[in-house]
C-alpha cells in the first residue's frame, strides 16, 4: 500500500538514517523527545530489509505480471503487446467458465461450513473447564499443518477407493466408492480439509466471544430468554464485527486455494475437471501450456474478482454489522 | 544446478541459501574462462533426469564411477517423475537455468531446441558408434541437438499366461483393432471381477498417432504447425474403445485414476499397448505375481502397415548456456559409451542406442524379448515423423484430460473433440 513513500525513504534511510538517528538520540538524551522525523527514519531503517524484500519479491513481480497480462508472452519464446486481447479471450475460453464454477462452488461450500464449525467450537472452548488450554491447542493444531504437502497426500489416501471414508460410508449404504475417482463429490475432499483447519477463525471467534458483556446475558436471562434466544439476539449481534472479519478473510483465502487442490487433483483438476480450481488452471496455463501472458491475465482477473467481492461485502456489512458503542440510528 | 564456476569457492565464505542464490546470480555476470575440470581446477556440473527410485539408484552409481574416473568433475544430480520434471524445466528454461546435462524426450526436443536452449552436439560428443537410424530423430531441422540413450517402438505388452489360459491366440503382426477388442472381452470375462483383458487405449495421443499412421496419415502436418486430421477422425478414434468401455471390459476411469502404477504390474491388466522397453521393467514384478509377459505388434487397421517407427525412448542433451560444455560432453560420452557404466545402467532406459552399449549390456530374457520383437517388426518400421511441434507436451496432456471427460460421460465424443481442437489450436498458435 505504502510502496511509493517507503521506496523513496528507504535508500535515504539506509545511508544516512541510522547514524543521524543515533546522534540525535544521544543529543536529545533526557531533554527533548526525538523528533517525529528522526523516529520515522529509524523506523524505515529497521524496515529496509522487508521493504526491499517486498519490492523485489512481491511488488516487482506483480507489476511485471500486470504488464505480461497485456502481452501474448510465452514462457520460452517471449511475446508482444496485444492490449486487452487476453482479457477478452478469457470469456470465450470454455475452461474459464469451468474454473470459475468450481472455485465459486468451493467458496460457497467451504466458507460457511468452516465458519459455523469454528464458531461452534469457539463457543465450546470459551467455557471454563478443566484442561481447556489443552483442548484449545488441540483444536488449533490442524490449521498449523493442514496446508502442507504431507497432509494433502494423507488426505488423498483417506478418500481413496477402499480407504477409510469409503469403508465408513459403506456402512451407511454408500456405494459411490472413494471421493478421488468420483467427480460428483471430489470437491468435498477439499471442503472438508478446509473445515478441518478452522483454527484461525476459531481463535478470533473466541476473542470475540469473551468480549460479549456478561451483563447482557444476565439481563436477558432474567427476562426469561432461553439459550437460543440469547445466542440469536445477543451473541450474534455483538459478534457481528468479528463474524464479518472472518467471512471476509476466509472468502479471500478460499478464492486462492491452490496447494491441496493441486496435489489432490493435479494440473488437470481431476477427476473430470471437478477440482479444476481457478488457481490450478493458472498454474497449468503458465507451466504446462507456457502461456505466461494469458495466465497473468487470469491472475489479474482473480485479483479484480476478489476485490469486487470484498467491496460488495463491505457494502453489505453496513447494514448487517453492529458496532457496539457506535450510534446505530 | 548452479554452474557458476566460482560458486564453490565463494560459498565457503558465506552460509545460507539466500546468500548463495544472490551470489550465483551476481557472479553469473562474470565471463572468465571456466575451470578446466581437472584435479587442480575442479568443476561442478549438473545432470537431471525423469524416472523412479530404481533408475535414480543405478544412475547415481554410474555417476559415482564417472566422478572417480574424472577427478575434478563433480556431478550434482536430481530427478523427478515425468510431468513434474517438465513443469520444473519449463520454468527454468525461461530463466535460462537449465541443468548442464539432462534427459530429453523426443516430443519436447523442438520446444527446447528451437529456442536455442540446447548446445549443437556435432563434434562435441562422440557420434560414430550409434546404431543405424538412431541419430535421425536426434536432429532438429538438420542440426544434431541430442543423442539417443536408447530406442523404442510401440508394441502390445501382454500376459501370455492369461491369454493362453482363456484361449486367446498369440497376436500376430497385422492383428486388427477389432480382434484385439474381442480378445480383451474374452480375457476380461475369463478373469472375473476386478481384472481386465486390457486397458482403454483411446486417451493416449501416441496411440492415435499410430492409428493415423496406419491410415497413411499423421498427427501433425509436416511443418508441425497444425493438426493433420479433422474432428470427425478424433470422434472416430475415441469411439474405438467405447463399446469395450461401456461393457466394462476395460477398467473404468474411476478405478484407473487412482492407479499410481500400471495395471500390468498390479496384476490387474492382461494387456496394454505401450513402449516396448517397458516390458523388461515390468517383467520382474509380473513374474513375482506368477505371470509371464510377452510382446506382440500393436493392433493395426492395415496388415501391411503397422504405423510403427523406431524412436529414441529418451535422449541426452547439453544446455546451450552451460559453462562446462567439455565436462558435460565427457559425461554424455561416458553414460553412452563406457562399458562399465553401461553394465551398471543396464536396460533401465531401454536397449542402448550405441553398439558398445549393446555389446556390454547384460541381455536378460525379457530384454532379449524386446530385441526379438524389434527384429520381428523391422520390416514394418517406417520413417519417423519430424520432431513434433513445441506445444506437443501440452497437447498430450490436454488430449488425456479431455478424453477423461468422455470416460466420465461429462461430454460426448463430439463435444470433447471440438474442445480438444480449440485447445490444441490455441496452443499451436501460441508457439508461433
Amino acid at each position: 500500500m505504502s510502496a511509493s513513500p517507503s521506496a523513496t525513504a528507504a535508500p535515504a534511510a539506509s545511508e544516512a538514517g541510522a547514524p543521524t538517528a543515533s546522534r540525535k538520540r544521544g543529543a536529545a538524551k533526557r531533554r527533548t523527545p526525538p523528533s517525529r522525523r528522526g523516529e520515522r527514519l529509524v523506523g524505515y531503517t529497521f524496515m529496509t530489509p522487508w521493504i526491499i524484500g517486498s519490492l523485489v519479491f512481491t511488488v516487482g513481480p506483480m507489476l511485471w505480471s500486470l504488464y505480461l497480462s497485456f502481452t501474448d508472452y510465452h514462457l520460452v519464446l517471449g511475446g508482444d503487446f496485444i492490449g486487452l486481447e487476453n482479457y477478452t479471450a478469457m470469456f470465450a475460453d470454455p475452461m474459464f467458465a469451468r474454473a470459475v464454477k468450481v472455485t465459486l462452488l468451493y467458496v460457497l461450500l467451504a466458507v460457511p461450513l468452516k465458519l459455523v464449525a469454528s464458531l461452534a467450537v469457539a463457543m465450546l472452548l470459551t467455557q471454563s473447564r478443566r484442561g481447556i488450554g489443552f483442548y484449545r491447542a488441540a483444536f488449533y493444531m490442524p490449521s498449523l499443518i493442514a496446508m502442507s504437502v504431507g497432509i494433502a497426500i494423507v488426505w488423498k489416501a483417506l478418500f481413496a477407493a477402499g480407504g477409510p471414508q469409503d469403508q465408513f460410508m459403506s456402512w451407511f449404504g454408500w456405494d459411490g466408492g472413494g471421493f478421488i475417482g468420483n467427480p460428483d463429490v471430489s470437491i468435498l475432499m477439499l471442503v472438508l480439509l478446509s473445515v478441518w483447519t478452522f483454527g484461525a477463525p476459531m481463535v478470533i471467534f473466541m476473542a470475540g466471544l469473551l468480549q460479549v458483556p456478561g451483563e447482557l446475558h444476565e439481563a436477558a436471562e432474567m427476562d426469561g430468554a432461553g439459550k437460543w434466544h440469547r445466542f440469536v439476539h445477543i451473541t450474534i449481534p455483538m459478534l457481528s464485527p468479528v463474524i464479518f472479519f472472518n467471512v471476509l478473510m476466509e472468502t479471500v483465502h478460499a478464492f486462492q486455494l491452490f496447494g491441496p487442490a493441486f496435489i489432490i487433483g493435479g494440473t488437470a483438476g481431476g477427476p473430470a475437471w471437478s477440482t479444476l480450481f481457478y488457481t490450478v488452471r493458472i498454474y497449468a496455463l503458465a507451466f504446462v501450456d507456457l502461456r505466461m501472458g494469458y495466465a497473468s491475465a487470469w491472475a489479474w482477473m482473480l485479483v479484480l474478482a476478489v476485490g469486487v467481492v470484498t467491496l460488495i461485502m463491505f457494502r453489505a456489512a453496513k447494514n448487517l454489522v453492529y458496532y457496539a458503542g457506535e450510534d446505530n440510528k | 544446478m548452479i554452474r557458476d564456476p566460482y560458486r564453490l569457492r565463494r560459498r565457503s565464505l558465506l552460509t545460507g541459501a539466500a546468500a548463495a542464490a544472490t551470489l550465483a546470480a551476481a557472479a553469473a555476470c562474470g565471463d572468465d574462462d571456466g575451470p578446466a575440470g581437472t584435479a587442480d581446477d575442479p568443476i561442478e556440473i549438473s545432470f537431471e533426469w525423469w524416472g523412479d527410485d530404481v533408475r535414480a539408484e543405478i544412475t547415481k552409481e554410474a555417476i559415482a564411477l564417472f566422478e572417480s574416473k574424472n577427478e575434478g568433475i563433480t556431478v550434482q544430480t536430481n530427478f523427478a517423475d515425468f510431468p513434474t520434471y517438465w513443469e520444473g524445466l519449463a520454468g527454468r528454461m525461461a530463466s535460462r537455468d537449465l541443468p548442464d546435462v539432462f534427459q530429453m524426450d523426443y516430443s519436447r526436443l523442438r520446444q527446447f531446441g528451437s529456442s536455442g536452449m540446447l548446445l549443437p552436439l556435432e563434434g562435441v560428443v562422440k557420434t560414430d558408434d550409434f546404431r543405424e537410424g538412431f541419430l535421425d530423430t536426434a536432429k532438429l531441422d538438420g542440426q544434431l541437438l541430442a543423442v539417443p540413450i536408447a530406442g523404442n517402438t510401440l508394441g502390445l505388452i501382454y500376459r501370455a499366461d492369461w491369454f493362453e489360459a482363456h484361449g486367446v491366440a498369440t497376436p500376430a503382426p497385422g492383428y486388427s483393432w477389432d480382434q484385439y477388442g474381442t480378445d480383451i472381452a474374452t480375457v476380461t470375462a475369463g478373469l472375473g471381477d476386478g481384472k481386465w483383458g486390457g486397458g482403454d487405449w483411446a486417451g493416449q495421443y501416441h496411440f492415435m498417432e499410430l492409428w493415423l499412421r496406419q491410415q497413411g496419415g499423421s498427427f501433425y502436418t509436416e511443418d508441425g504447425k497444425a493438426l493433420n486430421f479433422e474432428t470427425a477422425k478424433l470422434v472416430e478414434w475415441w469411439a474405438t474403445s467405447a463399446a469395450l468401455y461401456a461393457a466394462g471390459d476395460v477398467p473404468p476411469v474411476e478405478t484407473t485414476i487412482e492407479w499410481v502404477e500400471g495395471g500390468l504390474v498390479q496384476d490387474l491388466l492382461a494387456s496394454e499397448i505401450g513402449w516396448d522397453n517397458f516390458m523388461p521393467a515390468y517383467t520382474p514384478t509380473v513374474e513375482a505375481n506368477g505371470g509371464t509377459l510377452a510382446l506382440a505388434a500393436p493392433p493395426s487397421l492395415d496388415p501391411a502397415n503397422l504405423g510403427l517407427y523406431l524412436k529414441p525412448s529418451m535422449q541426452l542433451v547439453i544446455s546451450g548456456t552451460s559453462e562446462a560444455a567439455e565436462a558435460s560432453a565427457k559425461l554424455v560420452d561416458f553414460l553412452l559409451g563406457d562399458p562399465e557404466a553401461i553394465a551398471i545402467l543396464g536396460t533401465n532406459r531401454g536397449i542402448p542406442a550405441t553398439n558398445t552399449g549393446l555389446e556390454n549390456v547384460e541381455i536378460d530374457p525379457a530384454t532379449q524379448g524386446v530385441l526379438d520383437y524389434e527384429a520381428s517388426v523391422a520390416q514394418y518400421l517406417t520413417t519417423p515423423p519430424p520432431a513434433p511441434p513445441s506445444a506437443t507436451g501440452a497437447i498430450e496432456v490436454k488430449f488425456a484430460e479431455i478424453y477423461q471427460q468422455v470416460q466420465y460421460g461429462e461430454m460426448t465424443g463430439q463435444e470433447a473433440a471440438d474442445l480438444f481442437f480449440t485447445e490444441a489450436e490455441t496452443l499451436l498458435a501460441a508457439e508461433q
